[in-house]
Order: structure tokens, then sequence, then C-alpha cells
């Protein structure tokens, strides 16, 4: 997504003289082009990540709208107390693009990994979460970020079990919520990059009577995603698929909103004797995978 | 605001702000009475002599609010009726600045070491955009234990931030300790230096001695001022007392305290 985000992040900059671009020493062969470009308004803030953010916040209320990155845990747990205070508390202009979301970046470890950042960020005042389903949603929400008075974070992220040319049948121009398939037996949705697992299973078994949907908003809008709200009332049975710890998740607080009788949540999962690999190695080790997505939609809750 | 102000004037308008400043304390019954009194002559020369209009001012030592509402106040930037209401119920003015509450305090503050990443934020900026404006960060010297004010203090000495000027409210005490005993800061002055600032070293309540430092050309570098001071400045019985951080007055102290500010 890092690719999508620099050609959307560009079309921003180009708009919007206002738009600023801070990266936390990182974007080798990705904003290369964007350095050049951009001249003041591309800057390397070093690895100091408050710092960073509290910068962020000091540009935007001299009238700049500056956008931050860095890998998710990094700018999310390292500088949190400075998106909490300086930049929510302000509601100020301040778009903070975390790469790598949930299990990403595989066998670089755990310090990499970002599993509670949506949990942690849920929670503060006027911050408005973007988690694109896919590559070719990143676009809409750099667009939806950038027309926001207050502030945004975007969790980019690659997905173990993404395929190319997978195409949603719709997508909801306000919440982003997509719908991939249509069944009546139950509702899917995957929160975010999550829905290629949801995605990969319905592949596998092309009968399963499964109503498949991607979200990548919170807040939610239920009356924006009535289609969404219609379906979990008329199925009555919901599987949440998200690759996020449980505690906190957007899964969690999907699945409290949503009307249906009949829950259930894959997600990831923290073990003291857990092991370390790809990407893909770790979805299977919290039994987040295609598999066990066809399993939950044939229990009956 | 640009017009040297007289040193007797600036002494004489410290003098209300230390008397208006224990009175909101003493019926608040609030405490952080002796790190607002440390800072109080600084606010003085910032908001008399130094700040000019579009220019901005962080207060980053956040438990310093109501010497800097008391300063507000006397400078008619903030009404009576607010001030009547610090420290209580449905107040604009709770112990530690609020989040957009008066346009006199852009930040939230009482977190220690955000003020810094901040100012330096607003003095780039202003760079940015052409702006010839400045921005004025107190910090104090317990809150230098927070790596944050270092990454920001690189940061503005890399990127010459000549616009910016840091204040550093070097009263010697912290919040369970002295700050040679918690953590030392020393050899400080060559700390800021060795970040790319200048620095000056003063004595925090000489009003001519501010006036200097703060106009001082420091090139192309941002400005650090090491203002030693005294927590308790003015108040003989809270002067270097680290209770003073905590404590709330009762009426006998008031009194004295207030006799102490003459008339």
């Amino acid at each position: 997504m890092r690719v999508e985000f620099a050609a959307a992040l560009k079309e921003t900059l180009n708009a919007d003289p206002s738009a600023m671009f801070l990266t936390g020493d990182l974007g080798y062969n990705a904003f290369e082009e964007l350095q050049k470009t951009y001249g003041k308004r591309f800057l390397n803030a070093g690895v100091a990540e408050q710092n960073m953010v509290g910068v962020a916040a000091g540009l935007a209320l001299t009238g700049m709208r500056p956008w931050v990155y860095s890998i998710t845990p990094f700018l999310t747990f390292r500088a949190f107390e400075q998106i909490r205070i300086d930049v929510c508390f302000h509601n100020l202009p301040v778009r903070l693009v975390g790469n790598g979301g949930g299990y990403t970046y595989g066998i670089m470890g755990s310090t990499h990994h970002a599993l509670e950042d949506l949990g942690v960020l849920k929670g503060l005042p006027n911050l408005s979460l973007f988690f694109p389903c896919a590559g070719d949603q990143v676009q809409a929400a750099v667009h939806a970020m950038a027309a926001l008075e207050g502030p945004a974070y975007l969790r980019l992220a690659i997905s173990a079990f993404a395929k190319a040319g997978r195409k949603p049948l719709s997508e909801n121009p306000r919440t982003l919520t997509r719908r991939y398939r249509k069944g009546g037996a139950v509702t899917v949705i995957g929160v975010g990059h999550a829905v290629e697992i949801a995605l990969a299973a319905m592949e596998s078994s092309p009968s399963t009577d499964a109503d498949v949907f991607g979200v990548a908003r919170f807040p939610f809008d239920p009356a924006a995603d009535a289609e969404l709200w219609e379906s979990a009332r008329r199925t009555g049975r919901v599987v949440l698929v998200d690759e996020h710890y449980l505690a906190g998740g957007v899964a969690e607080s999907l699945a409290a909103a949503l009307p249906a009788l009949s829950r259930t949540i894959l997600a990831a999962r923290y073990r003291k004797d857990q092991l370390y690999g790809t990407s893909r190695f770790h979805l299977e080790q919290s039994g987040l995978t295609p598999e066990a997505v066809l399993n939950a939609c044939q229990t009956k809750g | 605001m640009t017009n040297p102000v007289p040193v007797p004037q600036l002494e004489e308008t410290a003098k209300k702000i230390r008397r208006r400043f224990l009175g909101m304390h003493f019926q608040a019954k609030a405490g952080h009475i002796g790190s607002g009194l440390s800072c109080i002559d600084l606010l003085t020369y910032l908001y008399w002599s130094h700040l000019r209009p579009g220019d901005r001012f962080i207060l980053s030592k956040g438990h310093a609010a109501s010497a800097l509402y008391a300063c507000l106040r006397e400078r008619g930037l903030f009404s009576e009726e607010e001030i009547q209401r610090y420290y209580r119920d449905a107040t604009t003015l709770p112990a530690h600045p609020a989040a957009m509450a008066h346009a006199e305090i852009p930040v939230a503050l009482g977190s220690l070491g955000h003020g810094l990443p901040i100012s330096a934020g607003i003095a780039l900026g202003y760079r940015i955009q052409g702006e010839d404006r400045r921005v004025a960060c107190l910090l104090s010297d317990g809150e230098c234990d927070e790596g944050s004010v270092w990454e920001a203090a690189l940061f503005a000495g890399h990127h010459r931030l000549s616009n910016l000027a840091v204040l550093v409210d070097a009263n010697g005490l912290q919040g369970y300790g002295r700050t040679d005993e918690v953590l030392g800061l020393e050899p400080f002055a060559d700390k800021w230096k060795a970040f790319g600032f200048e620095v000056r070293e003063i004595d925090g309540h000489d009003f001519t001695a501010i006036g200097r430092a703060l106009s001082s050309a420091a090139g192309d570098k941002p400005l650090c001022v090491i203002c030693r001071t005294v927590k308790g400045k003015g108040v003989s019985f809270m002067e270097n007392k680290l209770e003073w951080h905590y404590l709330p007055m009762n009426e006998e102290q008031y009194k004295k305290a207030l006799e102490e500010q003459g008339r």
C-alpha cells in the first residue's frame, strides 16, 4: 500500500499548498520522488517520533496540514501521548500514517507488528481511523482524510492472503465500506485488509452462502452503512475477521454495534510460546485463516 | 509591546501579578505556588516587553498555569469573571491549561516534554510560510528529564530555528527532590550549546538581564536562556522549599505572603 499511498499523497500535496509530509526517517524506495519534488514541504524529521508528532501539531497551529509517516508501532505507541494531547485534544489537521498494520512486517518480529494500534487510537477524541481493505482503496482513504478538518490515522497493511484482481461489488463513498459478495445465511466482515482472508475462504468454497463486506473507517456510520446493518439483521449471524488483537479492536466494537443475534470474531492472538515467521505464519498461528472463516460460517451461533 | 518598558514598571507589574496569583491560590486552596512564583518575572517580561502581535508563547511547564492566567488577566486578555472561576467546577481555567479554551493559550499543557516539540513546529511553520513571527517556550528544569525535550532541541538546532527562544525556569527543584540530586542536568548550558543553541545564562529575576538575553542576536541559531530562579520567589517562607510545589496556603500564610508584596 506504500506505493499507492505515495501516489495519492502526491495528488494531495499538489492540490493543497499547505499540505506537508514528515517521515520518521523511513520510506527508502518509496518517497524519493516526493522528496525531490516538494522541497521544504518534505521533511525527514529523523528517528524521533515524539518530536515529529509534536512538530506536526505546531505546524498545524500555523495553518499547515501535515502528514506524518512511520512504521505504525513507532508512530502510534511511541508517540501516543503526543497524538492524544497535541493532535487530538486540539482537533488539528494532522494526518498520521502508519505502515505495517497487523502482521504485515512478518519476520521483522513483534516490535514491528501492530496488533493494538486501532484499539488504542479508537478511543481518542476527534480522531478518524482509516484502514483500507486493499491497495486500490488507499487513494480514496487519502482523499477522505485530506477533506477532514480534524485529525486522522491511516493504517497501511499488506495481507498474506491478498490476491490481485479481487474487486468489490460496490463501495460506499462516505464510509468506504465495501461489499464483495452477496449471500443469505451469514454476514462476513473483514476489518480492512483482513477481508482478504474472508475472500480467500469464499474462493476456496464458492457455494458458501455468505454476504461479504470489508469495513475501512472508524467511527462507524450505521445510517450511511444501512446495507451492512441490514445484512446483519437479515442473516442474524455475523463473522468478523480482524488482524488485530481481540480486545479493543474494530471487530469487537462492530460486533457490539451490529444487530445480529450471533457473532464470532476471529482475531490475532498473543501466546507466550509464540514463534516467529512470515505474516502468513503468524496468521496461521493465530487461527486467522480461510479455513477458520469457513468453519465459522458453517457453525450455527 | 516592542517599546522597552522601564524596569521599575516591570517590577511593579510583577508585584501586582504576584498579589493576584496569591489571591487566586488562596481562594482556590490550590497548590503549585512555588512553581508559579519562580516564573512570574519571566512571564512579566515576555508579555510586557518581548512578545509582539502575532508571536506565540507556549508554557511547556503547564503546572505554572495560574501564573500565566494571572499575567494574562493583568494584561487585560482575561476577564475578571474568568479568573474568578479558576480551579472551580465549570471553569475554562483548570490547574493545567486546557485545550482550546482560550486563544492566548493555544495548546493543553501539563504533561511535561510537549511544549518544545510544538514550539519547534510553530517556528518551522512560520518560516516555511515566510512569516516574520517568533515563538517563546518556557520549560522547567525538571522537565528537561524528558527525552522529547532533547529530541526537539536536536531538531531546532539542526533546522536553525532562529525564531525560537527557549527559556528554562531553572529553580533547581523538581517534583520530589533537588534537580542535581534527582537527575543532574549539568553542564546544562553546554548541553544546549552542543545541540546547536545560542545560550545565555542569567538571573531569572533580573529584568535587565532577561531583556539583554532575549534581545541578543543569536544569528541563525535558536536561543536558549537558562534563567536561574528561586522557587517560591517573593514569599520568604516559600523560597527554595520543595513543599510549596504542593501545599495550599492557610489564611495566616496568605496574609504574610501578601504583606511581603508591599502595597
